[in-house]
C-alpha cells in the first residue's frame, strides 16, 4: 500500500516492461539514490514548454505519451519506455501473478496497427509454427505480415479481406 | 519556350514548400493544393494561392487526379506544374496529358519517364550502352514456375521487384527454393495493389551492397553533367532513411566511370532535367546499373550542400529552356553532407507508423544545418500520407565534422506529440561502423543490434518521471476538497418540489 | 471499574483473541494470493483511523452436522461498519475471504443486511467489497435464504442511495447478483471472477475447456459482458476509483452531488474545439478530445470504457458541479447506435436522473446500425430503452449536436421534443431525415436509374443535398434547435444553460412506475 511509513517514507516501485525495478523513496523530493548519494534532480521546461529532467548536468526531454491509472508510457529523448508505478504490496502481487499466471490456451493475435486486411494466408483449423505469416495487413500504403507469435492450430479468424481493422482488434485466435 | 511565371505544385509536405520557397526566389508565383485529409497543412501557408480541391468529386485521391489538377492548371491560366516526388512525378501520361494542354511539365519527356519508369525496358537500354547490369529475368516473369526456373538459372539468393514498381513497394528478395512460390505471389500481389500492375521481374541478389546512385542534370540542348553521387545505403525494407553525399566507397577514378554510365543512360533515354541513376556498388568495386529516377528525389539536399547548386531551380530553368551553365568540370563535390529522415514512425515496434499530432516542435536552423520540413505545430499525422515528415540535412568540411553536427542538430530536434525516427537516426550515427564508413545496405538488419539511441540512465529517468508523477496525482486526489454540503443547499423551491413528487 | 480487575482482563483478552484472528498470519495467506485483507481494504477506502467497526464479535451460527470444516472465529467472515470518505459517511461491508473462504452463512448475511438497512435509514452510499466462496454449504438453506434477503435490500435501495460492489475475488452462483442489482461494478484483474456457473460445471456440461479468466476475468465482463463498469490492474486502485467515483455522487436521492473547485481556472485552449471535428463527414475523431476541452480540467471519468466503446458515457463537472455525460464516438463504428450502446447509455441516464446528476449529451450519430443481426436480437426494444430513459429522465438535460443527428437517432438522443432543456449545434451540425447518400437515393431514384454516370450525379446531388437540407441553419430557424453556436464557447453556453436549469423540475403524473420496455 502506498502508505507512508512512520518515518515518513513513501516507496514507490517503478518496473519496466522487461521487470527491471527501480524504487524511490518520496519522488516529490527530487532526488535519486545513487550509492549512498543522493544526487538532486531539476525539472524545467523551455518557452516552448517542453519539459527536461536535469541530472548529473545531464539534461533529458521526457513526455508522457500515454497513461492509464498506474500504467505509463514515457517517451526519454524520444525512446519510449513502458512503466507501471507500484507500492512494495503491488509489486509483491505483481510478482506473484506474473508467477502463478495461467497459460491461456488460446493466442489472440491483434493488430499492431489500423489498417485493411488484404489476405488470409491460412484457414481455420490449419496448423501454424512460430513465426508463419498469417495475414497481410495493408497499411500506410505498406504490406504487413502479422505472424503468429505461438505453434498452434487456428481457432477463429474475425474478419474477411478487404475489412478494415482498428489497432489492437483481435485478428486471428491460435490455440495452443 | 516561354518563361515561367507560375506553378502548380502538384504535390504536398516538404517537397511542396521546398519548390515554393526556390519559385520564390525566382519570383514566380505559386499555386498550391488544398485537399479535405488536411484542410489546414502548413505547406498551403507557402503557397501564394491556394486551390481548393477539399469538395470530393471522385475515388482518386486529389494528387493523383490528372484531369482535376490539368483542369486547375488551365482554370487559373498557370504556366507549369510541378509535381514534386511521388504522386504523378513519374507518370508519363500525366506528362504527356500538360503537353497536350501546353502547360510546362517540370521534369523529362513523357516518353523518357515511359521508358526509364519501366524497370525491363530501362534494362535493355542500359545493356545497348554497355552500361553494366546484374544478371535477371531479362523481362517480367510468367508464373512462379517460371520463377523457380529463373531463379535455379540465377542461383540464390534472388530478388523479385515489381515492374513498374519504385520505393522498396512490391520486392521481396527469395532466400532459397522453398520460398519462391509464396513470395512470388506476394510480390505480385503488392504490385497489383500499389501499381496496379501485377508484372515482377528477377534479379541476382548482391549480398551487402551499397547503394550509390547519381545526380544527373540534362538541358535541352544536349548538355548533360552529374553532381555527383550519393550514398544511400542506410536502407530497411528498401526505404531510405539516412543519405549522405558524397560517399565513402569512391574515389575520384570510380566517381568518374560511374558518372560516365549515368550520362550514357540519360543520353541513351533522350533525357531532359533532374534525374537520379540509381547502382549497386558491390565489395569489390563493381557496379550495376538498378533504374533511372526521372524526378527530384527526396534526398536532394545533400546534393545541393556540397555542390552549391539549387537542383529546384535548375530544373524550372531547364523546363523554360534555359541552357546549362554548368559544365562538368565546374562540379566540385566539397565537404560532406549527411540527410536523416524524420518519419512518424515507432522505431521499437519495428517501425510502424505512427499516427497523432505534433503537439510543439522545437530545431535549430544554421549555416551547416538545413531542416526541410513539412509539419508545424498542430499538424496531423494522418492514415492517408506518407510516413516522412521532414529531413534534417547537416553540412562539415569531413565526413567526421559532418556527423558531429547532425548529432548536435538531431539532440536540438524535439517533437512533442508522436514518435519518430529520431532516436534510430541518433542510433546509426553513433554506430562505430557507420561513423568508419563501412556500411552497406544490410547495415540496420546485420550490424545494428539496437535500432534506438539510448543512453545510460535513461531507462532509470523514465523509471522517476512515472514515479513521481503518479505519486504528485495520488497526492492531488487526496487532498481534492469535496464539498458535499453544497449539494443539500437547494433552494426551498426546489427542495418542497422535490419531496412531494416522492 | 478496576483496571486489574477480571472485568476489565476478560474485556481484553476478547480483544486479544480477536486480533490474533486478525493477525499477521491471515494478512499473510491474503498477500500469499495477490490479495489484501479485507481490513486493509477497508483502512484503503476510508480517511485515516474514521472507520468504525459493527458486529465485530459476532459468531458463526453454523451447525456441526460433522461435514465440512467450521472455523470457529469472530465475524463469520465479514466485516460491518461505517466511516468516512473525504469526509462523508459511507457503509461498507468487506468479506473476508481468510475465514471460511468468506462463505455466506446466516450470520454473516444478517451483517450485511443490517449495513444496508442503516444505510438506507441514513441516507448514505454503501460499498460492498466482495471476495466469497459463495454460499455456505453447511447453513443450506439458511444460507440461500440470507443472499434472497441480500437482493431484496439491494433492490430497495436502488435510486435512493448510491450502491457500488467491488469485486476482489470470486464472486459465484448466486452471489454475481447483488453485484448486478447495485449501481456500479468494479472489479481488479487477474484476482476477481464472477460467473453464474464456474469451468467445472461448463466442462460437464458442455464439454468445453475454459479458464476462470476466460469465463468471468474482469476483462471479459469489462469487454464482452458490460457487467464490470470499471476495472483495475490491482486492489490499490481499484479502492482509488472507488473513491473517485464517490465524489461525483450526493449521499442520497434528496441531495444534489457535491462540488469540486476546478483545478485551474485558466482558459484552455478552446480554440482547439474549433477543428477537432472534420469537415469530411466520414471522417473520424475522438469525442473523448471534445470532453476534456470542455469540462473541468482532469475531471472527466469514464463508465465502461470497454464495452459498447461506439458511445462514450461519464461523469465529469463543469465549473465544479456533477455532470453525466452521454457522447457518440465517432471513432468507433462512426458512433453508431446499436444494442449494447443503447443499453450502456439507457442505464447510464437512469443512473443520473435518480441522483439528481445534469446531463450533457454530445451528439454526432449517424443513426442505428443496420443489419439481420441487430434486428433480430432486438435493437427495436433495446434502443427504445435508450429513448425511454432520456425522456423519462427529469434532470436537467443539455444536447450539443457536433455533426451529423440523422433520423430516429436524432429524436432519441435527447432532442427537445423528448424532454431536452435547450439544443445546441456546431455549424458542423447536420439534421436530417437521413445521411445525404441515401437520401439522395430516395429521392432522385428515376434520375439516378436514367443517368449515364449514375455515381457521379449521385454525388452532385449529395453536395447538393448537404448544403441545402443537412444544416443547423434550417432546425435552427425553425425553433428545433435553441442556437447555433461557436465550438469555442461550448463551455461558457454549457455553464450558463446548466446553471439556469438548476432549480428544474418535472411534475410527474402519478403511477406506481413507467414500463421501460425491459
Amino acid at each position: 500500500m502506498f502508505s507512508k511509513s512512520k518515518k515518513g517514507k513513501q516507496k514507490f516501485i517503478a518496473c519496466t516492461e522487461k521487470n527491471k525495478k527501480f524504487e524511490f523513496i518520496n519522488p516529490k523530493e527530487l532526488y535519486i539514490k545513487r550509492g549512498k548519494e543522493n544526487i538532486p534532480i531539476e525539472i524545467v521546461s523551455d518557452k516552448q514548454g517542453f519539459v527536461y529532467i536535469v541530472w548529473k548536468k545531464r539534461k533529458y526531454q521526457v513526455e508522457i505519451i500515454e497513461k492509464n491509472q498506474n500504467q505509463y508510457e514515457i517517451l526519454v529523448n524520444g525512446v519510449s519506455y513502458s512503466i507501471s508505478v507500484e507500492s512494495p504490496f503491488s509489486y509483491k502481487r505483481r510478482k506473484y501473478l506474473a508467477k502463478n499466471k495461467e497459460q491461456s490456451k488460446v493466442e489472440r493475435i491483434q493488430a499492431p496497427m489500423p489498417g485493411k486486411i488484404v489476405e488470409f494466408l491460412v484457414e481455420k483449423d490449419q496448423v501454424v509454427k512460430e513465426g508463419e505469416p498469417l495475414l497481410i495487413l495493408e497499411a500506410m500504403k505498406m504490406q504487413n505480415e502479422i505472424v503468429s507469435n505461438i505453434q498452434g492450430k487456428i481457432n477463429k479468424i474475425n474478419f474477411n479481406p478487404e475489412d478494415t481493422v482498428m489497432k489492437d482488434d483481435i485478428l486471428i485466435e491460435v490455440e495452443r | 519556350m516561354k518563361k515561367i511565371k507560375s506553378i502548380l505544385i502538384a504535390n504536398r509536405g516538404e517537397i511542396a514548400i521546398r519548390i515554393s520557397e526556390t519559385a520564390k526566389k525566382m519570383g514566380i508565383k505559386t499555386y498550391g493544393i488544398k485537399t479535405s485529409k488536411e484542410p489546414g497543412a502548413y505547406y498551403l501557408q507557402f503557397m501564394d494561392k491556394i486551390i481548393d480541391f477539399t469538395e470530393i468529386v471522385s475515388d482518386i485521391p486529389e494528387f493523383l487526379d490528372i484531369d482535376r489538377i490539368i483542369y486547375a492548371a488551365k482554370e487559373y491560366d498557370i504556366d507549369a506544374v510541378h509535381p514534386g516526388y511521388g504522386y504523378l512525378a513519374e507518370n508519363p501520361y500525366f506528362a504527356q496529358k500538360c503537353n497536350d494542354e501546353k502547360i510546362i511539365f517540370i521534369g523529362p519527356s513523357p516518353d523518357s519517364i515511359y521508358k526509364l519508369g519501366n524497370k525491363t525496358i530501362a534494362k535493355q537500354l542500359a545493356a545497348s550502352h554497355k552500361v553494366p547490369l546484374l544478371q535477371g529475368s531479362n523481362g517480367n516473369i510468367r508464373d512462379y514456375k517460371h520463377a523457380k526456373q529463373l531463379a535455379q538459372k540465377i542461383g540464390y539468393p534472388v530478388i523479385l521487384k515489381a515492374a513498374s514498381g519504385g520505393g522498396g513497394r512490391g520486392m521481396r528478395i527469395v532466400e532459397k527454393e522453398s520460398d519462391i512460390e509464396k513470395m512470388f505471389r506476394m510480390a505480385q500481389n503488392e504490385a497489383e495493389k500499389a501499381f496496379a500492375d501485377p508484372s515482377v521481374f528477377m534479379e541476382k541478389y548482391v549480398r551487402n551492397p551499397r547503394h550509390i546512385e547519381f545526380q544527373i542534370l540534362a538541358d535541352h540542348h544536349d548538355n548533360i553533367i552529374h553532381l555527383g553521387e550519393r550514398e544511400c545505403s542506410i536502407q530497411r525494407k528498401h526505404q531510405k532513411l539516412i543519405e549522405e553525399s558524397p560517399s565513402v566507397a569512391l574515389n575520384e577514378e570510380l566517381r568518374a566511370k560511374m558518372g560516365k554510365s549515368a550520362i550514357d543512360i540519360a543520353k541513351a533515354s533522350n533525357y531532359r532535367n533532374a534525374g537520379t541513376v540509381e547502382f549497386l556498388l558491390d565489395e569489390s568495386g563493381n557496379f550495376y546499373f538498378m533504374e533511372m529516377n526521372t524526378r527530384i528525389q527526396v534526398e536532394h539536399p545533400v546534393t545541393e550542400m556540397v555542390t552549391g547548386y539549387d537542383l529546384v531551380e535548375w530544373q524550372i530553368r531547364i523546363a523554360q529552356d534555359e541552357t546549362l551553365t554548368i559544365r562538368q568540370e565546374d562540379v566540385k563535390l566539397k565537404g560532406w553532407a549527411i540527410e536523416c529522415r524524420i518519419n512518424a514512425e515507432d522505431v521499437q515496434a519495428g517501425f510502424t507508423p505512427y499516427l497523432g499530432t505534433i503537439e510543439k516542435i522545437s530545431y535549430s536552423k544554421g549555416k551547416t544545418c538545413r531542416f526541410d520540413s513539412g509539419i508545424t505545430e498542430g499538424s496531423n499525422v494522418t492514415a492517408s500520407f506518407d510516413s516522412m515528415l521532414a529531413k534534417l540535412i547537416c553540412y562539415g568540411e569531413t565526413r567526421e565534422k559532418a556527423i558531429t553536427n547532425t548529432l548536435t542538430a538531431l539532440n536540438k530536434l524535439q517533437i512533442q506529440g508522436i514518435k519518430t525516427t529520431i532516436p534510430f537516426c541518433k542510433a546509426v550515427l553513433n554506430h562505430h561502423k557507420f561513423k568508419s564508413g563501412d556500411i552497406s545496405t544490410s547495415f540496420i538488419a546485420k550490424d545494428m543490434k539496437k535500432l534506438y539511441y539510448q543512453e545510460e540512465d535513461e531507462e532509470m529517468i523514465a523509471a522517476f518521471w512515472a514515479a513521481l508523477n503518479y505519486n504528485v496525482e495520488l497526492e492531488t486526489e487526496d487532498q481534492t476538497y469535496v464539498d458535499y454540503e453544497k449539494g443539500k443547499n437547494m433552494t426551498p423551491w426546489l427542495m418542497n418540489k422535490r419531496l412531494k413528487s416522492l | 471499574m478496576d483496571i486489574n480487575g477480571k472485568i476489565y482482563k476478560d474485556f481484553l483478552n476478547r480483544i486479544e483473541r480477536f486480533q490474533v484472528q486478525n493477525g499477521p498470519e491471515k494478512i499473510k495467506k491474503q498477500h500469499a494470493k495477490g490479495k489484501l485483507h479485507a481490513r486493509e481494504r477497508i483502512a484503503l477506502l476510508f480517511d485515516k483511523d474514521s472507520f468504525e467497526e459493527l458486529d465485530a464479535f459476532v459468531t458463526s451460527a453454523t451447525p456441526d452436522t460433522g461435514f465440512g470444516r467450521i472455523d470457529e472465529a469472530f465475524g463469520d467472515g465479514v466485516v460491518i461498519g461505517h466511516g468516512r470518505i473525504n469526509g462523508r459517511i459511507v457503509y461498507v461491508y468487506s468479506q473476508d475471504f481468510t475465514v471460511m473462504g468468506g462463505s455466506l452463512g446466516s450470520v454473516h448475511a444478517k451483517k450485511i443486511m443490517k449495513v444496508q438497512e442503516l444505510a438506507l435509514r441514513v441516507g448514505a452510499p454503501i460499498v460492498g467489497l466482495i471476495d466469497s466462496g459463495g454460499a455456505r454449504i453447511q447453513e443450506g438453506v439458511a444460507s440461500l435464504s440470507g443472499y434472497a434477503s441480500i437482493f431484496h435490500r439491494n433492490i430497495q435501495s436502488s435510486g435512493v442511495i448510491p450502491q457500488i460492489s467491488v469485486i476482489l475475488g470470486p464472486a459465484a452462483g448466486g452471489a454475481v447478483y447483488s453485484p448486478a442489482l447495485t449501481d456500479f461494478v468494479f472489479m481488479t484483474k487477474n484476482t476477481s471472477y464472477m460467473f453464474v456457473t464456474g469451468p467445472d460445471v461448463v466442462k460437464e456440461v458442455l464439454n468445453e475447456e475454459v479458464t476462470f479468466d476466460e469465463l468471468g476475468g474482469a476483462e471479459v465482463h469489462a469487454r464482452k459482458s458490460g457487467v464490470a463498469n470499471f476495472i483495475y490492474e490491482d486492489e490499490e486502485n481499484t479502492i482509488l476509483g472507488v473513491k473517485k467515483l464517490l465524489s461525483f455522487f450526493p449521499s442520497n436521492n434528496l441531495e444534489n452531488p457535491p462540488f469540486v473547485e476546478p483545478k485551474s481556472k485558466k482558459e484552455k485552449n478552446i480554440d482547439k474545439l474549433r477543428s477537432i471535428v472534420p469537415d469530411d463527414p466520414n471522417k473520424p475523431y475522438d469525442v473523448k478530445k471534445v470532453i476534456d476541452l470542455i469540462v473541468d480540467q482532469d475531471s472527466f471519468f469514464e463508465v465502461s470504457e470497454q464495452y459498447a466503446p461506439n458511445i462514450v458515457v461519464g461523469f465529469s463537472r463543469l465549473n465544479g458541479k456533477a455532470i453525466g455525460i452521454v457522447a457518440n464516438q465517432p471513432k468507433i463504428l462512426a458512433g453508431v447506435l446499436d444494442i449494447n450502446s443503447s443499453l450502456k447509455g439507457a442505464r447510464f441516464i437512469r443512473f443520473c436522473d435518480s441522483f439528481n446528476i445534469p446531463i450533457l449529451t454530445l451528439e454526432d450519430v449517424p443513426g442505428f446500425l443496420p443489419g439481420l443481426d441487430q434486428e433480430h436480437s432486438g435493437i427495436i426494444k433495446h434502443g427504445a430503452k435508450l429513448l425511454f430513459a432520456y425522456s423519462e429522465a427529469t434532470v436537467p438535460k443539455i444536447t450539443v449536436i457536433l455533426r451529423k443527428a440523422y433520423g430516429g437517432a436524432f429524436c432519441v438522443m435527447n432532442s427537445r421534443n423528448v424532454g431536452g432543456d435547450y439544443s445546441f449545434a456546431w455549424p458542423t451540425a447536420e439534421i436530417a431525415v437521413m445521411g445525404p447518400e441515401g437520401a439522395v437515393s430516395i429521392l432522385y431514384k428515376r434520375e439516378l436509374q436514367d443517368a449515364e454516370d449514375p455515381k457521379k450525379l449521385k454525388k452532385e446531388f449529395a453536395a447538393k443535398y448537404r448544403q441545402d437540407i443537412a444544416n443547423p441553419y434550417i432546425a435552427d430557424e425553425k425553433g428545433y434547435i435553441d442556437e447555433v453556436i461557436d465550438p469555442a464557447d461550448t463551455r461558457n453556453k454549457l455553464i450558463t444553460a446548466f446553471k439556469t436549469l438548476e432549480n428544474k423540475h418535472v411534475d410527474q403524473p402519478a403511477r406506481k412506475h413507467g414500463n421501460i420496455p425491459l
